[in-house]
């Protein structure tokens, strides 16, 4: 079942100057899609739309058949930032409850749950400036799955963290993304981050961006030994060759 | 302990400049009267400078409250509605580049000679420094908190609450020792134009006299209540703002 469709999209930010132009993709429920493309061809514009942050465009965006604004407000979204988005004055849990606060919801100890499937729980009373970046980016994925989101969208959310603790990261995110089963939408400048991670690669032009290609990954499992595997090799050399024209 | 160390030390040298001053240049009391003679000056007229000291507290205290109440106000309407900006900051600039001194007497015409004219005085003088501090806060807003909120529906209570309020915390803390320093000044110009109690009208009536040595005390009670402002105001800071943001 489709989750996101996204129909004839187009979004002007001045006159004449376009980010997107006749985006059309879809999503299905429960995969993990990344979307690739050229620096500044309209990623982060895809997620902002999506997760109803910016409202006007033309053409039409469903998520679960109803539009972004209204999905946001029916809390159906949740959403990683490039930059760790915590509140530097609350403590881990609270920055995770966060969301439960806003809507009046006070199912604190779900939090906790969180916390574990992140594998941060001892960090519960931390204050955000005494974690590393990776486990400010984990606490903030904890903190967008804390209503249940039907989508989650993660604009670069690894893109400051060194090479070892990146791949730790993106190893959490496969667990989790295992366990929520939640539909993924994640935009990165690493190729091999996006082959590892997605069930399907989305890959734009510049901007304006279109869809080039989709392109269906398959693995059996998902490991280190992944990286090294002709598989892997044969689709970073696929998106090279598409990227490479752009 | 070191700091303390310093500070005493400081005054010591002071006091040392102060009296070598009045020995070598053979200076008479009227014009400036010894460490020893203000001090026994403070010490005859306590009372009356106990008394005078709570009314200029009083004004300067209210003045410093209102100001950065209304500055707090301005800032988070103008955090919700941005092209009041542009109407408010001219009128605070006014206010900023009209001198206090000149302004005070009519002052005084419009709210009359008791406390609200110098409650007033150093309201204005407060103002400006207090709402451009308050504003800064406002515009270095995180961009990306702002759309998480947005993202998980937030209304305007909730935004000024949860996000609004603790983030310009430490501007604001800016604002108010700035703010608290001035505002001792103001109460004081206020009570030199037209008054007949507070700090500024001992100082001044005192200055008729020739008394030098109580002015001199006056003004050191004077600067002693501005600095007690500013520490205390720096006690909550510590307390309420993040150590790493005070460290930034």
């Amino acid at each position: 079942m489709k989750l996101i469709e996204v129909n004839s999209v187009t979004k002007e930010y001045a006159r004449g100057f376009y980010a997107l132009k006749n985006l059309t993709f879809s999503v299905e429920e429960g995969s993990f899609v990344s979307i690739v493309g050229p620096f500044g061809c309209g990623k982060t514009t895809i997620l902002n739309l999506l997760g109803g942050i910016t409202e006007d465009y033309i053409g039409n965006i469903k998520i679960r058949k109803e539009s972004p604004a209204k999905a946001r407000k029916t809390r159906k979204i949740g959403y990683v930032f490039q930059k760790p988005a915590l509140l530097p004055w609350r403590n881990v849990i609270r920055n995770i409850t966060l969301p439960l606060e806003i809507s009046g919801i006070e199912k604190y100890e779900k939090a906790y749950d969180l916390l574990k499937i992140v594998k941060l729980e001892y960090a519960a009373k931390k204050m955000p400036h005494e974690l590393s970046r990776g486990m400010q980016q984990l606490i903030c994925i904890a903190r967008s799955l804390i209503l249940d989101p039907d989508v989650l969208l993660l604009d670069e959310p690894f893109c400051s963290i060194d090479e070892i603790n990146r791949g730790k990261m993106q190893n959490r995110l496969l667990e989790i993304h295992k366990q929520t089963n939640k539909t993924t939408l994640l935009v990165t400048h690493s190729l091999n981050e996006a082959v590892y991670l997605s069930d399907q690669i989305i890959i734009l032009t510049s901007r304006p961006a279109k869809v080039k290609r989709i392109i269906d990954i398959d693995f059996q499992e998902r490991n280190e030994k992944v990286f090294f595997s002709e598989k892997f090799l044969n689709y970073l050399k696929i998106i090279k060759a598409e990227l490479s024209n752009e | 302990m070191n700091n303390l160390f310093n500070i005493i030390l400081g005054i010591f040298i002071f006091v040392l400049l102060w009296q070598s001053c009045i020995v070598v240049l053979e200076l008479p009391t009227y014009i400036l009267p010894s460490p020893f003679e203000v001090l026994t000056a403070l010490k005859l007229n306590w009372k009356t400078i106990l008394f005078h000291t709570e009314i200029t507290f009083y004004e300067s205290f209210s003045g410093f409250l209102i100001a950065n109440l209304i500055s707090i106000v301005i800032a988070l309407i103008i955090a919700f509605h941005q092209k009041i900006e542009d109407l408010v900051i001219p009128i605070a600039i006014v206010i900023k580049t009209m001198p206090i001194i000149a302004i005070a007497p009519l002052l005084i015409i419009w709210f009359g000679p008791g406390l609200f004219s110098k409650i007033v005085t150093s309201m204005l003088v407060c103002f400006f420094p207090s709402l451009i501090n308050t504003l800064r806060g406002v515009k270095c807003l995180d961009r990306n908190l702002l759309m998480l909120f947005k993202i998980y529906g937030v209304n305007k209570k909730q935004l000024i609450k949860m996000f609004i309020l603790p983030s310009i915390l430490p501007f604001l803390f800016a604002a108010l020792k700035v703010s608290s320093s001035l505002a001792v000044v103001g109460a004081l110009v206020g009570e030199f134009i037209g008054s007949n109690k507070g700090l500024g009208f001992l100082i001044i009536s005192n200055y008729y006299n020739m008394n030098t040595a109580l002015v001199l005390a006056t003004v050191a009670v004077s600067s002693i209540m501005g600095i007690s402002f500013y520490y205390i105001i720096h006690f909550f800071e510590k307390k309420f703002v993040l150590r790493s943001e005070l460290s930034i």
